[in-house]
C-alpha cells in the first residue's frame, strides 16, 4: 500500500489519469470543505513512492475533478463556489479556464468518454449543465430540482447520462430527444422503491426516501447501473425494467456512502467508499458462479450479491476512489478526511 | 461584512448537509427534547410576533374599527418593530372566520395601506377556529417548500361587526340529510353542553377552571406581562352614552375581568339549557383582535440581523365527531408529540384556546397535562377569543412567556368548529 498525505487539505475525490497509468489527481480542501481554500494535486506514482508533480490552489473548497478524455495534461475540477475550472499541468499556477454558471457548490464534474468534446457537472442548485471545452457558456442546463450529487455520462452513448440527487430519485436523460419541457429527461426512477416480491420470500418492508449522493455506470452492461447514498445501501437497476426496482441491494456500510464506482475490468465487481471510513469491494451476484450461494444473512439483501474484501486503513470518512485502468485489474487509489490518498490492491483484501 | 456573513452561512449549510448524510437512517435521527433545541439553518424561525388588545366584541374599544383596519394596525407594528425591508415578504396568509368572501380583498387593500409593497401577495383563509394558526403554518410550509422566503402568518376577526348568522349560508337538503352533516350546523353553545354532560364534567369544576383563567390574566395584566406582545392602536371610538365619536388608543385586552372567583361565576344563570352548566362566565368571550408573526428561515433572518424568538417545529390537524368539536386538541396535540419524539412532560407551556371551560379542561384531564402548564396568562374565557385571530394570537403569548420564563417548549392548540382540532409545537430561543 502506498500512501501520499495532502497536509492540511481533506479529500473529496482521486482519479486515476485516462492517459498514464502513474498518474493520479487529487481534489481536497481545505477545514473538510467547509470554508476555506482548494488544493488540486498531480501525484506521481514512482519507484520511491508517490511523488508531487504539482498543485494548483483554489480560493473555495474543491469537491470533485475529471480528467479530461481529449488532452492529456488537462483535468477539471468542481468547486464550492459554483466554479468549474480547466487546468493545464504544463502550465503554472492559474486555471485556463473557468466557467462560472452554478449558484451554488459544485458536486460532481465528469468528461464526455465517448465523445470526448463535452463534459458534464452537477451542483446543489439543482442543475446539470453540459459544456463544451471551447465555448464560454453552458450548452445545456437540465434540472432536476435537488441537490444533485452525482452525474454520470453513458461509457457506451455520448448522449445519455444520469443523475442521482437528494430526492432519492435516479434521472436519465438522453440529449437527442427534442427539447422539451421534459428537458431531455427519459426516465426517472425512485430509488427507494423497494424491489418486488418474490415467491417464497415476504414482501420487501418500505423504505423511506433518502439523499443519493453517487452512481456509476456499469462498464459492460450498458444499461446497468449502481447507486448509494445516505441509506448506506448500493443498489443496482436495469433501465430496461424501471418499474422492476432495484436487481440488487448491496447492504454492510455502516454510514452513507460516499463514492461508488464499477471496476473496468470485471463486470459485476464495484468498488465504494464510505462515511463509515471504509472503502469496499462487492460483486453485485451478476457473474457466473459468483449469486445464489450460501445462506442470505441480512434481510435487505437482494440479488445474491455480497461483500468480497474491505480496505480499512482510512482513519477519516473515506470519501473518493477510483480504479486504475492499466495493468494487472484491482489496482485502486483511495482519499479520505484524514488528508490521506492510498492506493492498493483490491485482490489484496478479497476474501476469495 | 454581508459577503462574511453570506461565507459563514455556506459553511453552516455545508456542515449540516454533511452531517444530514451521517443521520443515516430513521433510527439514527435524533429524536427527544435535546433534538429540538438544535439549530439548522433551514428551521422556520419566528422573528417577530404580536398582536392588537382583545376587546369586549359590541363594547370594546375596536366596536366602531372594521376588521381589515385591525389587521392594517398589526401589519404596521409588524413592519415597525421588526424593521423588515417589506418588499422581502412574499406572501402573507390571513385567517378569519366570518368575513363575507374571507376578506380577501380587504386584507389586501390593508397590506397595502400599511406599507406592504403590491409585490407582496395576500391570502385569507378559513379554517373555522384555528385560522390563525393554520395561516402562520402555510407561511412556514411555503418557505420549507421554497415557495417563498419570507411571510406574514396572521389572523384577524371583527366580531363586532360580522358575528351573526350570515356566516353560513343554509344547508341544501342533501347535506341536511346526512345526519353526521347535519351536526355541523348544532351550535356551539348547545355540542358543548351535551359533551360537558357526556363527559361528566361539572358546573363547579368548570367554573373553578374560568375563575383562574381570569385570575391568571388578572395578575398578568397587572405585572405588564401582555405589554410586550400587545400593539397599540389608535381607533375610531364612539361614546355609546353621549353617541360622540373620538379617538381612543387600545392597549390593554378591556375583557379581564378582576376579582372573578368561583363564587362569583356560580351565581350566573346557564346560557343554553335550564340545568346546564355553560354560560358567559365559563365560555369564551366574543371580541376583536388580530395578531401578526413573521416567519423565515434561520440562514435568512441571521442574513438579515433579524432577532429569532423561536422556531416552529411541526403542526397537527385532527378530524373528530361534530359533536365533540370540544376534543380536538386531545386528538391533535399527541400525533404533534409523537413526530417530534416527546412527551407532554417535555412541554413547557401548553396555550390551549378555551373556548369553553367545559371542553379545554377535559382535553387538559384527557392528555394528563400538569394545570400549571395551561394557558399561564389566562385564555379566551378572560380575554376573549376573535376566531380567526386566536391562533396567531396564541404564537405572541406563548413565545414571550416562554422567553420570560426561561423555558424552552411550546404548544398551542384549539379545537375548531364543526369538529376538528390542531395543534402546533413551538421552541422558544
Amino acid at each position: 500500500m502506498l500512501e501520499f498525505r495532502t497536509h492540511g487539505y481533506n479529500g473529496y475525490s482521486v482519479k486515476y489519469s485516462p492517459f498514464f497509468d502513474s498518474r493520479i489527481a487529487v481534489a481536497a480542501s481545505a477545514n473538510f470543505g467547509l470554508v476555506g481554500n482548494g488544493r488540486l494535486y498531480i501525484l506521481n506514482l514512482t519507484a520511491d513512492g508517490i511523488k508531487p508533480e504539482k498543485w494548483f490552489d483554489t480560493q473555495d473548497s474543491l469537491f470533485d475533478l475529471a480528467w479530461s478524455e481529449a488532452h492529456e495534461n488537462q483535468l477539471l475540477t468542481a468547486s464550492g463556489d459554483g466554479s468549474i475550472k480547466l487546468f493545464d499541468i504544463s502550465l503554472s499556477e492559474f486555471p485556463i479556464a473557468n466557467w462560472s454558471e452554478h449558484a451554488r457548490e459544485v458536486f460532481c464534474v465528469q468528461w464526455n468518454l465517448v465523445g470526448k468534446d463535452s463534459f458534464l457537472s452537477s451542483s446543489w442548485d439543482g442543475c446539470i449543465k453540459i459544456w463544451n471545452p471551447h465555448m464560454p457558456a453552458s450548452i445545456a442546463t437540465l434540472p432536476t430540482h435537488s441537490c444533485t450529487y452525482s452525474a454520470q455520462f453513458s461509457p457506451h452513448s455520448p448522449n445519455i447520462l444520469s443523475a442521482v440527487s437528494s430526492d432519492s430519485h435516479m434521472r436519465i436523460f438522453d440529449l437527442r430527444t427534442p427539447a422539451s419541457a421534459s428537458n431531455h429527461l427519459t426516465l426517472s426512477i425512485p430509488i427507494h422503491t423497494p424491489p418486488k416480491a418474490q415467491p417464497g420470500a415476504p414482501p420487501a418492508v418500505g423504505i423511506p426516501p433518502s439523499e443519493a449522493l453517487t452512481h456509476d455506470w456499469n462498464k459492460y452492461r450498458e444499461t446497468v447501473l449502481a447507486t448509494a447514498g445516505v441509506d448506506r445501501l448500493i443498489r443496482t437497476f436495469d433501465i430496461r425494467a424501471p418499474g422492476q426496482g432495484p436487481v440488487a441491494i448491496l447492504p454492510g456500510h455502516e454510514y452513507a456512502v460516499r463514492r461508488l464506482t464499477w471496476s473496468p475490468h470485471l463486470s459485476d465487481v464495484l468498488l465504494s467508499a464510505s462515511y463509515d471510513m471504509t472503502c469496499r469491494v462487492w460483486t453485485d451476484g451478476s457473474a457466473v458462479g459468483v449469486g445464489a450461494q450460501g445462506v442470505k444473512t441480512d434481510p435487505m439483501a437482494l440479488g445474491g450479491g455480497r461483500e468480497l474484501g474491505r480496505m480499512g486503513r482510512h482513519t477519516e470518512f473515506a470519501t473518493g476512489v477510483d480504479w486504475c485502468l492499466f495493468g494487472a485489474e484491482g489496482w485502486c487509489a483511495s482519499c479520505g478526511w484524514d488528508e490521506r490518498l492510498l492506493v492498493w490492491d483490491a485482490r489484496a483484501i478479497m476474501t476469495s | 461584512m454581508a459577503n462574511q456573513a453570506g461565507k459563514r452561512s455556506a459553511a453552516q449549510d455545508r456542515l449540516s448537509q454533511v452531517s444530514n448524510h451521517l443521520r443515516s437512517s430513521e433510527a439514527d435521527i435524533p429524536r427527544g427534547r435535546e433534538a429540538l433545541f438544535e439549530k439548522h439553518p433551514d428551521d422556520i424561525v419566528v422573528t417577530c410576533a404580536l398582536r392588537t388588545a382583545i376587546t369586549k366584541g359590541g363594547r370594546g374599544g375596536f366596536k366602531d374599527t372594521a376588521a381589515a383596519d385591525l389587521l392594517h394596525g398589526a401589519f404596521k407594528a409588524l413592519l415597525e418593530r421588526s424593521k423588515i425591508d417589506p418588499a422581502l415578504v412574499e406572501d402573507i396568509a390571513v385567517g378569519c372566520v366570518l368575513a363575507p368572501g374571507g376578506g380577501a380583498t380587504e386584507y389586501r387593500a390593508a397590506a397595502i395601506a400599511a406599507g406592504f409593497p403590491v409585490t407582496s401577495a395576500v391570502k385569507s383563509l378559513n379554517r373555522q377556529c384555528s385560522s390563525g394558526l393554520q395561516a402562520c403554518v402555510d407561511i412556514a410550509n411555503a418557505i420549507t417548500a421554497g415557495m417563498i422566503e419570507i411571510g406574514v402568518g396572521a389572523g384577524v376577526e371583527s366580531m363586532s361587526s360580522q358575528y351573526g348568522p350570515q356566516a353560513v349560508t343554509e344547508f341544501s337538503d342533501l347535506l341536511n340529510s346526512v345526519p353526521e352533516s347535519k351536526n355541523c350546523t348544532v351550535p356551539m353553545g348547545v355540542l358543548s353542553e351535551k359533551m360537558a354532560k357526556e363527559k361528566k364534567i361539572a358546573r363547579n369544576r368548570q367554573d373553578a377552571f374560568a375563575a383562574s383563567s381570569f385570575q391568571k390574566a388578572e395578575a398578568a395584566q397587572k405585572a405588564g406581562l401582555f405589554d410586550e406582545e400587545i400593539a397599540a392602536l389608535k381607533v375610531k371610538y364612539t361614546d355609546p352614552k353621549t353617541d360622540e365619536e373620538k379617538e381612543i388608543t387600545v392597549s390593554k385586552d378591556d375583557g379581564v375581568r378582576p376579582g372573578m372567583t368561583p363564587e362569583s361565576l356560580a351565581k350566573i344563570k346557564a346560557a343554553f339549557s335550564k340545568d346546564g352548566s355553560i354560560h358567559a362566565g365559563n365560555a369564551s368571550q366574543i371580541s376583536d383582535g388580530a395578531a401578526a408573526v413573521l416567519l423565515m428561515k434561520r440562514s435568512t433572518a441571521l442574513r438579515l440581523n433579524q432577532p429569532i424568538l423561536g422556531k416552529y417545529v411541526t403542526a397537527t390537524v385532527a378530524g373528530v365527531p361534530p359533536l365533540l368539536m370540544g376534543v380536538g386538541p386531545a386528538a391533535a396535540i399527541p400525533p404533534a408529540l409523537k413526530r417530534v419524539g416527546i412527551t407532554v412532560d417535555d412541554v413547557d407551556i401548553f396555550e390551549i384556546n378555551e373556548a369553553f371551560a367545559s371542553q379545554c379542561l377535559f382535553c387538559v384531564e384527557q392528555l394528563g397535562i400538569d394545570a400549571k402548564k395551561v394557558n399561564p396568562k389566562g385564555g379566551a374565557i378572560a380575554f376573549g377569543h376573535p376566531l380567526g385571530c386566536t391562533g396567531a394570537r396564541q404564537i405572541s403569548t406563548l413565545l414571550y412567556e416562554l422567553r420570560r420564563t426561561g423555558k424552552r417548549v411550546g404548544v398551542s392548540s384549539m379545537c375548531v368548529g364543526t369538529g376538528m382540532g390542531m395543534a402546533a409545537v413551538w421552541v422558544a430561543e
